[in-house]
């Protein structure tokens, strides 16, 4: 395909190959050769092949060629005039010698080279003006771009300037795991890799990332950021179930749940799209029990008082919705994919999205109208008769004078001065019946909520603590081991994990929807890009349930985030099934959820959604990304073992 | 202030770096879509000005009623004899009439395109070539653009114009002997035969294998859903120069 000058540069010691047939005394330039980053894919597809003893790009620019070559070749020396032997490096290229490592200690011998981020010392061209080796000499940084910049002297300047790397004999703040704040690119004179890293962490200097430096000096002089529970935080109160039956009117009382039966035929009346539903109670016990696709599985949670992500929630503890559906043609419905089958082989009990082990489930099987089940109409119908039973446990539980038997309080702690993160989430928005309903009356319910995709698919923020009190009802009708089900946001870990974060300030979660029609989803990626914009954050984990076009959309969102200078985690399912057909170099730090060996959407629900330890993996390999610190290129398909190495770096952190 | 890190940590999914999508649906059924075919593998009508091989961005207009014994290919970037035995190989004309004649096309643009694709100049092609192109086919009521490629080069040139295309609103394929390349440089949607440079659109004279190409590929403009997929077909031609 050949390749600019500019890449050519970039790539001198990669295999040379031919792009096109070129005829004997061609003159090679960039121009002739094969763009390198694309070798692995001609190699797998059998277009390409490299022997031992090929030359590079550096080795054969400005040479002769003394045979006509096929495209797709890789030279070798007996190819080129004068060439049996290959020439020396330092003969390549106009002098831009592979690797620059050696020049750089040729400028500067006295000095170690400084380790600043993103040197990588195979890049051939990099080059930088070596500073003079004095300890304590002047510490240099460079800021891309800087906001909100304020400083206040002198309170911690003693403190500050002996927690500078440079100084001989101070003691370098950074161990390997753990580390402080660094944007931009900082080099400290006589300083070693890590001090250099600490050195510009310590001063808290961040232009791209825009670390509050105010916060970064005030740490130092032992100055607390400013930290804010929000003025009403969110109580759920847990109601211990031990049996849940069907019986003629419903209650809760000591532990035991009984649920009308007649509200099947309540729920039947709540739409004609319904033609029959049906419900039963399936114990731990027994989990071998055929069942439809599973469409959701939903907690039964309701409001005794606040709003939805304030006041107080009660929660029946070990029970569970489970919505599964059929149209009358015994069609499975709304599905990428369907889970139907034995439920103990068809969940992955534990995920966040999935019953637990020992819940309790309630199944609610809606049967609706002929051919709607891929229509908007059907799916929601099917949702709503089942919210329409849920609703006379939610009225009963709000009036029970049962003791819970455990709260859990959320305080949506605001840690002003510390770098800002937010949690963006995208969810389906692609031919109506891909929806999610926002903020309905009840947590997870659906009455009063707003569509999805009646809003445009357009970004809107909730607060953490909105998301954890079910803020979120999804008709997810993607894959079943992909989607993320009502349940998976009311027990969402990154939203667990970034409000418990005390080294951030985690100012919430932006959903944002993917458009059926390419030009909205430009749309909605740039009022994304927006939002970021003026948020003026520091760090962002994006992530998607599913996997294809949407990830169009995934990209876009990364790019919109990226290419405002604001470090980006991108969290996805992909492994083999799901490669990524698009992608954007803002997409260079990124964590697979997958769970299936093969590396497919394997039709077990909530098998490959987000679990604790891929949070914990994305909360770390941003907070390292915001630091400066580099995060290793991803090899070009997928691997557990990457993932596995990540995973312990997690653990130890 | 204090940011736990990790040294050695490695990103887990690899992302191409792409174009941004660009993609039409299609509305109707193939057999009211008017095709057009467009090549970047140098083929042109004989009393034409041949193109520079050392890159070109010109075009040349080829009629789609012309005799294909009236069309050559001029291109330095691979091996030339497969056209030169049958032009059907790069630009399956001949075949694209038997398609609409039988019914399972509706009808064809009037007036198609040849470029040379070879060393092409991405700007002239991004900036002028494509728009060019596109311009006149979406004026003739095109619904689908299907094109080849050629060498390396030429299939950059050839998803640049096929782009454009879809960017003016008219659905496109393009048949890649390079998948790869179409795939990195941002074609909404690939198909791809086992065969050589040179010999894009199927084996030369073999009509029923160009035929199965040219029916699977547009039977993929209709069953495609998103940009960027692409599909191995199961047609092979290896030919030794």
């Amino acid at each position: 395909m050949s390749m600019s000058k500019e890449k050519a540069m970039a790539y001198l010691n990669e295999p040379a190959v031919l792009c096109c047939q070129r005829g004997k005394g061609t003159v090679i330039s960039e121009a002739d050769l094969e763009d390198p980053t694309i070798f692995a894919d001609l190699q797998d597809s059998g277009l390409l092949s490299i022997p031992d003893g090929s030359l590079t790009v550096g080795d054969v620019l400005g040479m002769t060629l003394n045979a006509d070559v096929e495209a797709l070749t890789a030279l070798r020396p007996s190819m080129l005039e004068g060439g049996a032997a290959k020439p020396a490096p330092s003969a390549a290229a106009g002098g831009a010698a592979p690797g620059s490592v050696t020049a750089c200690g040729a400028a500067a011998p006295a000095a170690p080279a400084p380790a600043t981020p993103g040197f990588g010392a195979a890049a051939g061209t990099a080059h930088f003006d070596a500073p003079p080796a004095l300890p304590g000499g002047p510490v240099t940084i460079h800021v891309d771009s800087l906001q909100g910049l304020d400083i206040s002297f002198p309170a911690g300047w003693p403190a500050l300037y002996g927690l500078c790397g440079a100084v001989p004999g101070a003691e370098a703040p950074v161990a390997a795991a753990s580390g402080t704040a660094a944007g931009g690119a900082a080099s400290v004179p006589g300083a070693s890799g890590a001090a250099g890293f600490s050195a510009a962490s310590a001063l808290g200097a961040s232009g791209a990332a825009g670390f509050s430096a105010a916060a970064a000096l005030g740490a130092a002089a032992g100055l607390a950021a400013h930290t804010a529970p929000a003025a009403n935080p969110l109580t759920h109160k847990y109601y211990s179930v031990q049996n849940v039956k069907l019986g003629k009117k419903t209650s809760f009382s000591s532990g035991t749940l009984t649920i009308d039966s007649a509200l099947t035929e309540k729920a039947l009346s709540s739409s004609p799209l319904v033609k029959q539903v049906e419900m039963d109670i399936i114990t731990p016990e027994k989990r071998h029990i055929f069942t439809n696709t599973i469409m959701d599985i939903m907690p039964v949670a309701v409001k005794c008082s606040g709003k939805t992500g304030e006041g107080t929630t009660a929660i029946l503890d070990r029970v569970v919705f489970c919505l599964t559906g059929l149209d009358e043609k015994g069609v499975q419905i709304h599905e990428f994919g369907s889970c139907e089958g034995y439920l103990d082989e068809k969940a992955a009990f534990g995920r966040p999205g999935a019953p637990d082990d020992d819940d309790i489930i309630v199944r609610v099987n809606v049967t609706i109208q002929e051919n709607t089940g891929m229509e908007r109409r059907g799916p929601l119908a099917a949702h709503t008769a089942c919210d329409v039973i849920v609703q006379s446990i939610r009225d009963v539980l709000k009036a029970t004078d049962e003791a819970p038997a455990f709260t859990k309080t959320y305080h949506d702690t605001r840690r002003r001065g510390l770098p800002r993160v937010c949690l963006v989430k995208e969810i389906m928005g692609q031919g109506a019946m891909h929806d999610n309903i926002l903020l309905p009356n009840e947590p997870a319910g659906v009455i009063g909520g707003q569509k999805n995709v009646d809003l445009g698919n357009v970004p809107v923020m909730l607060t953490p603590n909105e998301v954890l009190d079910g803020g979120i009802h999804a008709l997810t009708c993607i894959g079943p081991a992909t989607k993320e089900t009502t349940r998976h946001y009311f027990r969402e870990p990154l939203v667990h994990a970034l409000a418990a974060d005390e080294e951030i300030d985690f100012i919430g979660v932006i959903f944002v929807g993917s458009p059926q029609v390419n030009d909205e989803k430009m749309y909605v990626t740039e009022r994304l890009g927006s939002w970021i914009g003026s948020l003026d954050l520091d760090g962002a984990i994006v992530t998607t349930e599913g996997f294809g076009n949407n990830h169009i959309d995934f990209a876009g969102h990364i790019a919109a985030i990226g290419g405002r200078n604001v470090p980006v985690v991108g969290v996805t399912f992909s492994a083999y099934q799901g490669q990524l057909v698009v992608g954007n170099e803002y997409m260079d730090a990124m964590i697979e959820i997958n769970k299936d060996a093969g590396g497919f959407e394997n039709e077990v629900l909530a098998c490959s959604s987000i679990c604790p330890e891929d949070a914990s993996r994305a909360q770390l390999m941003l907070k390292t990304k915001m630091a400066g610190i580099p995060i290793a290129p991803a090899e070009r398909k997928w691997s557990q073992a990457v993932i596995d190495g990540n995973q312990w770096l997690a653990d130890q952190a | 202030m204090k940011l736990t890190t990790a040294t050695g940590l490695k990103s887990e999914v690899f992302a191409p770096v792409t174009p941004p999508p660009v993609w039409t649906p299609l509305k109707k059924p193939l057999s009211e879509c008017k095709i057009a075919f467009i090549t970047a593998g140098g083929i042109h009508q004989k009393k034409q000005d041949p193109f520079n091989t050392a890159g070109d961005y010109s075009y040349r207009e080829i009629p789609s009623d012309i005799p294909t014994s009236e069309l050559m290919v001029t291109h330095g970037g691979f091996d030339n004899s497969d056209i030169n035995k049958d032009v059907n190989a790069m630009f399956p004309l001949d075949r694209l009439r038997e398609l609409r004649d039988e019914g399972f096309i509706g009808s064809l643009a009037g007036t198609m395109y040849g470029f040379m694709g070879g060393g092409g100049n991405v700007d002239k092609f991004r900036e002028e070539t494509g728009p060019a192109i596109a311009a006149s086919l979406k004026a003739q009521g095109v619904d689908i653009v299907v094109c080849t490629g050629g060498c390396g080069t030429c299939h950059r040139s050839a998803v640049i114009v096929e782009r454009a295309c879809e960017e003016a609103g008219m659905s496109t394929i393009i048949i890649a002997a390079l998948p790869p390349i179409a795939r990195q440089q941002g074609a909404p949607r690939i198909s791809a035969p086992h065969v050589p440079i040179g010999s894009n659109a199927g084996e030369p004279n073999n009509p029923a294998m160009q035929t199965a190409i040219l029916k699977d590929s547009l039977n993929l403009v209709v069953s495609m859903q998103h940009f960027g997929e692409m599909q191995v077909l199961p047609y092979e031609y290896r030919h030794n120069v």
